[in-house]
């Protein structure tokens, strides 16, 4: 790696990061919008504000709307 | 730092007494409970703990007395429970700590909304959600209505009349879900207007100063980790942004990934600078993480749903793991045991935390943790969406399909969201079994610990003895178990309603979680940004550990169904009646 110039370097920055970001910024949308499955995931995700990259339960405030509705729903009477 | 050292995801050594504040898995005990002690000083000691008691025993009263008069839940017991729900990050410290951890915010055309909102940009948010809101409003006032005319009919039979008890039921039933609407429409016009800038900027420094506190104790240059630092943290803020973009969240492509593929792309194009890979501190990073992360560990968590989601969850996940595990070992032939039970545990247990418990636990590489957690990010998104479109497709039942993606996808996140999209129960089944399967890393970065300590390290036919076994033992774990079992003990010692407003409510989500996220993002920016692409492409030789995830995901998928189906609705169909 240190034996390329600065310019090559750069230039491989700019590439692989570009591509990254195309694919996420440009194809992902472009298949969220030829796919009516994935777009009204997208815009059910919006409205309801579900973010899908929180990975513990503490960060998803859907898990706790989850566990009052089961609390209320299995409590006697 | 050894070679060894710089590219395990933990360290070991001989133990003294010394290691209590030179090593790093001391320090990160310490600096993680530190902080857990501030949090809880805060939100009990000095906070809103008696206010909140007092507030919970008057609507415990009311709804008492509701239960005695009347042979449902009255508006009057509705109202009490909504009084009972207070959130302890309300109180000035959750306001400050908030406002100083914020992580830049979602955007979907302009990656500068993430970092600042104008006051007329929130306004216009607010007026875009405004009509839903006021409609949502304009429901809630005639189900209200038709409620209390329902339940006044019913008390005037003196609730003897079950058709009018029923009917004062259901029309509770619709005001409770006007009520839902109207709560989900109003936070559309809350839009507030900010500038994250100066708290990030401050937020740096904070960090900065705690964890080079620790390099400076464990004997490292604290000034070439400062120094460093400045391009972690930016780099990881990057990451947030770049993850806060509504599309790239919706594929659950998320600061963690980010933080790994921007580091990865630096380093591997322009190359990391060397004044900036002291800072990597990748190791110090995940071990107070996953301290803080003991916290939001609440065994009482594990009876949300019952006995069928303990067998869902804690019952099938462990086969799957061990099944995984012998079947990378014995079948695939995997050469690295480490990235076997990495894989292995993030499959079954919950994806990225359980791959970050796991590889401290057994000293993953990073590359192993690395291909481990974009293994699961891969399938978390296709799950995501092919499960609620197969279960809707075949006809699976809400509650069972809720209970099949909760055991079965990765994160979250995304078993919210597939739940979502299935039904409002889906989600609600779906997420409350990922929650029940989430408290398992606790148990599993225990078990692998201890197994690799005894089994793993040794040399064959030779027994090892107690101390051995301590020193080899990556003692952050203990940190971790030992905030899991305190915050279980004081969560359950508080009831469900304080523990969930002061436990849950105000010290994790007010506080631990808050710093927890950050440690874990600067982990994966400081992973990224000292990984070599040939180094992690050695790993994924052969693709077997693409296979291994395959196969144990497969495994798993048949199990979860297999067992929700059993105990939904074989062993315990009046439980699914309820909900």
């Amino acid at each position: 790696m240190t034996e390329k110039s600065l310019s090559v370097r750069l230039k491989n920055f700019v590439l692989t990061m570009g591509t990254a970001l195309a694919f996420v910024y440009l194809f992902l949308p472009f298949l969220t919008d030829s796919f009516g499955v994935l777009s009204r995931m997208s815009s059910y995700l919006d409205d309801n504000g579900i973010d899908p990259t929180r990975y513990y339960y503490t960060d998803v405030a859907q898990v706790k709307e989850g566990e009052d509705y089961l609390r209320f729903a299995l409590e006697e009477k | 730092m050894s070679e060894e050292s710089s590219s395990v995801v933990i360290d070991h050594g001989k133990s003294q007494w010394s290691d209590l504040w030179k090593k790093e898995d001391f320090l990160a005990i310490w600096l993680g409970f530190i902080i857990i002690s501030v949090c809880v000083l805060a939100y009990t000691t000095f906070g809103p703990k008696a206010e909140f008691a007092e507030k919970i025993a008057t609507a415990n009263q009311i709804q008492e007395a509701e239960l005695a008069k009347a042979p449902f839940k009255t508006i009057a017991w509705h109202n009490a429970q909504d009084a009972k729900k207070l959130k302890g990050s309300s109180s000035a410290f959750g306001k400050f700590a908030s406002h100083w951890t914020k992580t830049p915010g979602s955007w979907k055309t302009n990656p500068m909304d993430s970092l600042i909102r104008s006051e007329s940009q929130a306004q216009a948010l607010n007026e875009k959600g405004m009509p839903k809101y006021e409609e949502a409003k304009g429901k809630l006032e005639v189900a209200l209505a038709a409620a209390v005319a329902a339940e006044e009919a019913a008390a005037g039979a003196s609730f003897q009349n079950q058709a009018l008890n029923d009917e004062a039921t259901a029309k509770i039933s619709e005001w409770r879900d006007a009520q839902k609407a109207v709560g989900d429409a109003k936070k559309k016009v809350g839009n507030k207007p900010y500038n994250y800038i100066p708290t990030l900027i401050g937020l740096c420094i904070f960090i900065a100063l705690i964890f080079g506190a620790g390099i400076a104790m464990m004997g490292k240059s604290a000034p070439a980790f400062l120094q460093g630092f400045v391009i972690v943290f930016l780099v990881a803020v990057l990451a947030y942004i770049l993850g806060g973009q509504a599309i790239s969240k919706q594929y659950g492509f998320g600061a963690e990934a980010w933080g790994v593929l921007l580091g990865m792309v630096i380093a591997n194009t322009v190359g990391t600078p060397k004044w900036v890979l002291p800072a990597c501190e990748v190791e110090f990073f995940i071990k107070t993480g996953l301290v803080l992360l003991g916290a939001e560990v609440l065994f009482n968590k594990i009876v949300a749903i019952g006995t069928p989601g303990i067998f869902v969850a804690w019952v099938v996940t462990p086969v799957v793991l061990v099944c995984t595990f012998i079947f990378g070992q014995k079948v695939l032939k995997m050469p690295s045991k480490t990235l076997n039970v990495v894989i292995s545990a993030d499959m079954s247990v919950c994806g990225t935390s359980a791959a970050i418990a796991a590889a401290a636990a057994c000293r993953a590489k990073k590359e192993e943790l690395t291909l481990s957690i974009g293994l699961s990010l891969v399938f978390t998104a296709i799950m995501m969406i092919a499960m609620p479109a197969f279960i809707k497709a075949v006809g699976i039942p809400e509650i069972l399909g809720g209970a099949w993606m909760g055991g079965t996808i990765d994160s979250t996140g995304a078993v919210a969201a597939a739940g979502a999209f299935l039904g409002q129960k889906a989600m609600y089944v779906a997420a409350t079994i990922k929650m029940i399967q989430n408290v398992m890393i606790g148990v599993t970065a225990f078990c692998i610990a201890v197994y690799w300590c005894t089994k793993v390290d040794c040399v064959a036919g030779k027994t090892v003895g107690a101390g051995e076994i301590w020193h080899r033992f990556p003692k952050f774990v203990l940190g971790f178990i030992a905030a899991s079992i305190i915050f279980s003990i004081l969560d359950q010692g508080m009831g469900k309603d304080l523990g969930g407003a002061v436990v849950d409510q105000g010290i994790v989500r007010g506080g631990t979680r808050l710093l927890r996220g950050w440690f874990f993002a600067l982990s994966f920016a400081a992973i990224g940004l000292s990984t070599n692409f040939r180094e992690l492409a050695k790993y994924f030789k052969g693709g077997k550990p693409l296979i291994l995830y395959v196969c144990g995901q497969s495994l798993n998928l048949v199990l979860t169904l297999a067992m929700a189906y059993l105990m939904f609705y074989v062993v315990f169909p009046e439980i699914t009646a309820k909900i």
